[in-house]
């Protein structure tokens, strides 16, 4: 127990590492993968190619491809981003094409007739949009949504292959330096942590979002 | 919906612009690298030595999971032989260092693309990398040696005939495995070499009877059998594996940060500052 206690301080540092990617990921994923779902309904062919050619290669390569290629790849071609910058990148572009599937999910299941209804009592396209189909998109869409955040807050992890320190590799480093596999099921612990806090705020607004019904 | 004219002109106006942003790729991203032969900002194609010896620093990679070479104490300091001597060396000349932690497999990209200016934590030299890297004098020799559990009565390599060997991936260790097969590789089950990322897990197995041998570092061994709860259940061989040196490894270019290295370490050699750092570290 006093063991655990002393590497506390090196893993909390590596904490600051896991937080910071999930946080920063979750607040430029949302809002992209909104943008992409939306581009896959466009009625322009070319767009909707795009996006989904860009959908394929992120679900369709591991991530910590698109780490190493974003990182090492691009710095290689003269395009240089610092380390955390670039697994920020890499993160939000990747979850941003699940998390549009997610969504484009969600935004097929508003019936036809919502639409048509919103159109004949004079509501813009926008205000349809914002006042109409988002808020039961939202509702529809957030227990895969948690599932992906609950992903995202183990996927940090991949962060070690540019040299980022997270919880897990400060985990490594003090396994390597006691030869003791005890920090592991401390770095575990911190995990299922995260996972319950996660996993309480997503129960949390689901049955705050229910009261709709 | 919007008009047939419409959709054509967007998606023309769409398809042109993803279509020129691809040529321009295409034309400007090998362009860029051959430009960078001749600018002088090219981290990776120019002598560095001034940029060093005007900002005072110096970024130096190490796997800090690499005892006793380079790691974190209890705090997250670093700490360890090799930390001890590339301070110390620029020190002397007047440099600070800054560590930055990587993944030890990327060592040679991260070398090469710039994000550090020199490999420095128990890297040994080897002729594939040679070929990446220019390294400075030798300051440190090792062997690579096999950690087996005395109980299995393994007591010379031979003894490893059809018996299961771990080693970690991309490491000295494995590079010399696979370059003299005649001395370790004939013997080993299937004649493959299972990779562990770091020797901790490794040896985790060991203990746990998954794998029979490990083949390591002679000093990380030192360390590891040190520190296991009951170190004489351990056997350490010394095999016909050639010895090692370990040297800091440079970008070719950088001609002069690597004699400045080199005529430090001698300087160390000489007045005994690295046998200091040694017993300090390895214990002999």
């Amino acid at each position: 127990m006093s063991y655990l206690i002393t590497i506390i301080p090196s893993l909390m540092s590596g904490l600051k590492t896991t937080l910071g990617v999930f946080f920063l990921t979750i607040i430029g994923s949302v809002p992209l993968g909104i943008l992409v779902s939306l581009g896959m309904k466009s009625p322009y062919f070319t767009i909707r190619w795009l996006i989904n050619g860009y959908i394929w290669i992120m679900r369709g390569t591991p991530l910590l491809l698109q780490l190493i290629f974003i990182y090492y790849g691009l710095g290689m071609m003269g395009i240089t981003f610092p380390r955390f910058e670039s697994a920020i990148i890499a993160f939000i572009i990747n979850y941003a094409a699940y998390l549009a599937e997610i969504f484009r999910g969600g935004l097929q299941s508003v019936p036809r007739g919502q639409y048509d209804a919103a159109k004949v009592l004079g509501f813009s396209k926008i205000q349809t949009f914002f006042k109409i189909v988002l808020p039961q998109v939202i509702k529809i869409v957030v227990p895969s949504f948690g599932n992906e955040v609950i992903n995202l807050v183990k996927d940090t992890s991949l962060v070690y292959v540019i040299g980022l320190g997270d919880i897990l590799r400060a985990g490594n480093i003090a396994a390597s330096r006691d030869v003791t596999l005890t920090p592991y099921l401390l770095v575990g612990v911190m995990y299922l942590i995260m996972t319950a806090i996660v996993t309480l705020l997503l129960r949390r607004s689901e049955t705050v979002l229910n009261t709709w019904r | 919906m919007p008009s047939m004219k419409k959709k054509i002109m967007v998606n023309s106006i769409v398809g042109g612009l993803f279509v020129i942003l691809v040529l321009w790729a295409i034309i400007s991203i090998p362009n860029k690298s051959q430009k960078n032969t001749n600018s002088e900002q090219s981290i990776t194609k120019t002598d560095q030595w001034s940029r060093i010896k005007k900002e005072k620093l110096i970024t130096i990679g190490l796997d800090d999971t690499f005892v006793p070479m380079g790691f974190r104490d209890k705090s997250g300091n670093l700490v360890g032989f090799d930390v001890d001597l590339a301070t110390a060396v620029f020190k002397s000349l007047g440099i600070k260092v800054k560590w930055q932690p990587i993944d030890w497999s990327m060592k040679e990209t991260e070398l090469n693309t710039g994000n550090i200016d020199a490999i420095w934590n128990g890297y040994t030299i080897t002729s594939d990398r040679k070929k990446q890297v220019a390294f400075s004098k030798p300051y440190h020799k090792a062997t690579q040696v096999l950690v087996t559990l005395k109980k299995n009565n393994i007591n010379k390599f031979s003894d490893m005939k059809d018996k299961v060997l771990g080693d970690q991936t991309a490491s000295s260790g494995d590079q010399t495995f696979e370059q003299y097969p005649k001395v370790l590789k004939q013997y080993v089950k299937n004649q493959k070499v299972i990779g562990y990322d770091t020797f901790d897990k490794a040896f985790n197995d060991l203990n746990a009877g998954r794998i029979d041998g490990l083949l390591i570092d002679e000093d990380y061994a030192r360390y590891y059998v040190a520190h296991q709860s009951n170190p004489s259940d351990y056997t350490v061989t010394v095999g016909d594996f050639p010895v090692n040196d370990n040297a800091v490894g440079f970008r070719k270019t950088d001609k002069q940060l690597r004699r400045a290295v080199n005529k430090q370490l001698a300087i160390f050699q000489k007045d005994g500052r690295l046998d200091k750092y040694s017993a300090k570290w390895f214990g002999n």
